[in-house]
Order: structure tokens, then sequence, then C-alpha cells
């Protein structure tokens, strides 16, 4: 099994790659991205206007790897570059995967929401392991407008804490930094993944 | 709801964890990476690793020992001491640093916090804030706390929050080390004055100062570091401790 950390050139790469490795990726660190790995990973770092340059330069190779079918999974900003549009940093294009888009969390709540947060299931298989769980959340943006999640956690609002698309998820938590749970997840999706 | 988060810090000298009084007369407690991982087998919520002496040294950070530390863990780690420019900060976080904490810098050149903040996002700018009582009002240490500055503590946590910080770690410089309990009045003055989440540190001793900090202030973590490196408390007990006391933490 062989994993891809896409490098847009900013922030902590080296804890997702650490945490592949331990549920058994290979892992390869970089920006150009093909088709020659098992799951394509959008790490959670760096700001929206960043990541949504470095996809506006990768917008072609990105939207053909994923029409041919390789797993993608996107982490928090991650997951905010897979939606129609974010307004993090200004209006930013996103690839438009999933419906919908990233805004500021709605609610009179302190932000950035940081911290272990409990998450909660609704119609999954896959996933219900997670209900009532802890993982650990940094950020500011939610996914608003989503075609329906099967996973959520509440801050001031409720919020989708997991998209899913055929072979493409996205995650609001950070399964890296979310200790047991996290890896639970991370190794559940190479079974789910079949890859 | 979102959990109460207990976090050991780890003060490194020369790549060993050391613990002081009031900042100075410091002693060896281990080895970082070794620390690190046992916390987060009892529980911890995150890691922080200050490199104590990187401000006064001008040195920067251990980086090979942030590696190492971060590749055992998968709970947040943020990483602080000595980071001075938006390299350091990049570097800092591109070794496996989730947040990393400015103290001495942010003071020094606000402009660093804006633009890290932006470039990283908020969520990984922590702005540390080093506090002492002089006459009635609280103020501003940098340098590992030996050189103060005019600013007043709840003011500058304004400005640092209009800046872009993700979250403030408050330090009691009187109460560090003392194991005499949280700067309560300082915790609370700042933790009402913003809306980004606040970490307390500096004075834990015992259980009940824990409940007596979360209890009383809205500060979001408390952050200690001898208490457990010398197995006073156990992060397992501390968390069942303030469970049964009905503030939530993650078990």
């Amino acid at each position: 099994m062989k994993a891809l950390v896409v490098n847009y050139g900013v922030g902590n790469i080296f804890s997702i790659a650490s945490a592949l490795r331990k549920v058994g990726f290979e892992v390869v660190v970089d920006s150009r991205v093909g088709s020659n790995y098992d799951l394509i990973v959008f790490p959670g770092v760096g700001n929206f206007a960043s990541v949504s340059r470095f996809v506006k330069l990768n917008a072609d190779v990105l939207n053909d790897v994923m029409g041919v079918g390789i797993p993608f999974l996107g982490i928090c900003i991650g997951m905010h570059i897979m939606l129609e549009y974010g307004f993090e940093g200004g209006l930013n294009r996103g690839l438009g995967w999933f419906k919908g888009f990233a805004d500021k969390i709605r609610a009179d709540v302190k932000l950035p929401h940081i911290g272990w947060d409990k998450v909660y299931t609704k119609n999954t298989d896959d996933f219900e392991f997670l209900n009532g769980q802890y993982v650990y959340f940094m950020h500011s943006y939610i996914a608003y407008n989503t075609e329906g999640y099967e996973v959520f956690g509440y801050y001031g609002v409720e919020f989708p804490a997991l998209l899913r698309k055929g072979t493409i998820v996205g995650t609001q938590f950070h399964p890296e930094k979310s200790s047991k749970v996290g890896i639970k997840f991370l190794s559940s999706l190479t079974s789910w993944l079949r890859c | 709801m979102i959990a109460k988060r207990i976090i050991p810090c780890l003060d490194v000298r020369d790549g060993r964890v050391v613990k002081g009084v009031r900042f100075t007369d410091l002693k060896d407690k281990g080895d970082p990476v070794e620390l690190a991982s046992r916390y987060e087998d009892e529980g911890a919520d995150e890691i922080v690793f200050l490199d104590i002496t990187a401000s006064i040294e001008g040195r920067r950070t251990l980086f090979e020992v942030v590696k190492n530390t971060a590749s055992v863990l998968s709970i947040p780690l943020t990483v602080g001491g000595g980071l001075r420019t938006l390299n350091d900060v990049s570097y800092a976080l591109s070794s496996g640093a989730d947040k990393v904490s400015i103290n001495t810098a942010a003071v020094e050149d606000e402009k660093l916090i804006r633009n890290a903040s932006t470039e990283f996002g908020s969520q990984s700018i922590v702005v540390a804030i080093d506090a002492k009582r002089i006459a009635d009002k609280y103020l501003v240490y940098t340098r590992s706390g030996t050189y103060i500055t005019d600013l007043e503590v709840v003011s500058w946590a304004k400005t640092v929050e209009g800046l872009g910080a993700g979250e403030i770690l408050l330090t009691s410089i009187d109460m560090d080390g003392t194991r005499l309990g949280y700067d309560i009045e300082l915790t609370k003055a700042v933790s009402e004055s913003v809306k980004i989440p606040v970490i307390a540190s500096g004075g834990a001793g015992d259980l009940r100062h824990f409940y007596e900090l979360f209890s009383i202030c809205n500060v979001d973590a408390a952050l200690a570091a001898g208490v457990f490196h010398d197995g006073i408390i156990r992060i397992y007990e501390l968390k069942t401790y303030l469970k049964n006391l009905g503030i939530e933490v993650r078990l």
C-alpha cells in the first residue's frame, strides 16, 4: 500500500506521514500527483488561500486522478478544498468534489475550535466506531450546505465531521492527532478502501 | 462539549527535560521522547515542548529532538523557544510541530504573529505570555522571564488575539514551580477578556488546583510540568478526579 501525502509547501506533514506509516502505508511526500498510489492525502495544514493556489495549479491532474478511481482523504482544510468554494482568506474556488462551501463557524463560541470534542454518527456502517468518541479539532471554518454526512459534531452549531462520496473521504477532525481513535480510523480506511 | 485539556510541558535544554523553580535552578527530569510517549499513554491531551534556553542564547530549537518526539506521538505537539522568524516557524512545523508557541519574538515584532497566522492558519499559532505581578499590575516578561516589558497582560492578550493568535499560553512567573496553585486572578482576567482558547500554566501542585482552575476560570486547558515529571500527579488519576467532579475531560 502506497500513500501520497500532498505537499502544498507549508505546514506539518510529518504527523500525517508518521500516522499513515503506523497503519502500514509506504508514504511518499510530494507535490506531484499521480495515479500510482493507493491513497492520496490532502493534509490539514496551511490556510485556504495558499492551499487553493496549489489546487488551482494542479486542478486538471487532480480531477483526472480522482476520475480513474484513486481514493482521496482530505483532512480539515484538505477537506475544505474538496468543496465548491471557501471564504478563508477571501473567496477561493475549491475542487467541487463535494457540494457546499467552507465558512467561519457562525456561532458565538471561542474560535479557533481547538481541542478534543465528541463526534456522533448517523446512517453509517463503516464509521460507526466513531460514535461518541473524542477526536482532535483545530479549525475556525466548517463545511456548509453539504449533501448530508455520516459523522458530525457540535460547536455552537452542528457541523459535518466526515464527508464521503464514493472513494473520496474528508474529515474535519485530524485523525493523525486523535491518538488511538485516529489510528483506528486510518486503519479502517485501509480495509474500507480495499487498497 | 469540548473537553478541558491536560497538557504536560517538557522544558528542554540541550536535548534533556529540565525543570526549575520560578524559571531558575534547573534539574534534569529525563529524556523528552520517552516522557512524551509515556504521557500520551497516560492520557495527556497534547504535549508542549519548550526549548527554554533558546531565547537567552539565541539558539534555534533542537529540531532533531522535535522530530524524534513528534514521530512517537499521535496527539498534538506544540513547540516553542527561540522561534524568531517566519522561517523558524516554518521549520518547526515541518519538523513535526502541530503548533508553535511564540513569546519574545511576538513582543519584539508583532508582525510575526500576523504573518505566521496568515501563512499557517491561526490554529497553529500560540502566543505564550509570561506574566508577573508588579504592584497592582500584571506585566509581560520575555526572554525566559529575565526581561520586563511595559506591556500589561490583559491588553497584550487582546492585541495578540487581534493579530491572529489562535491560543494564549498564559504562565504565571510568580507561581511557576511553587506547587501552590494556578494564579486564578490572572487567569480569570485574561480568559474573560479574549475569545480564543487560553491555556493556564504555572503553580500546579495538587489535584485540587486543577479543579479550582477549571471551575472558576473559563480556560480550555491546564499545563503543568514538575508534578507530572516527578510522578506526584498521574494524568489518568487527575482526569478521573476531574470527571467525578463534573469537569468534562477525555478519558
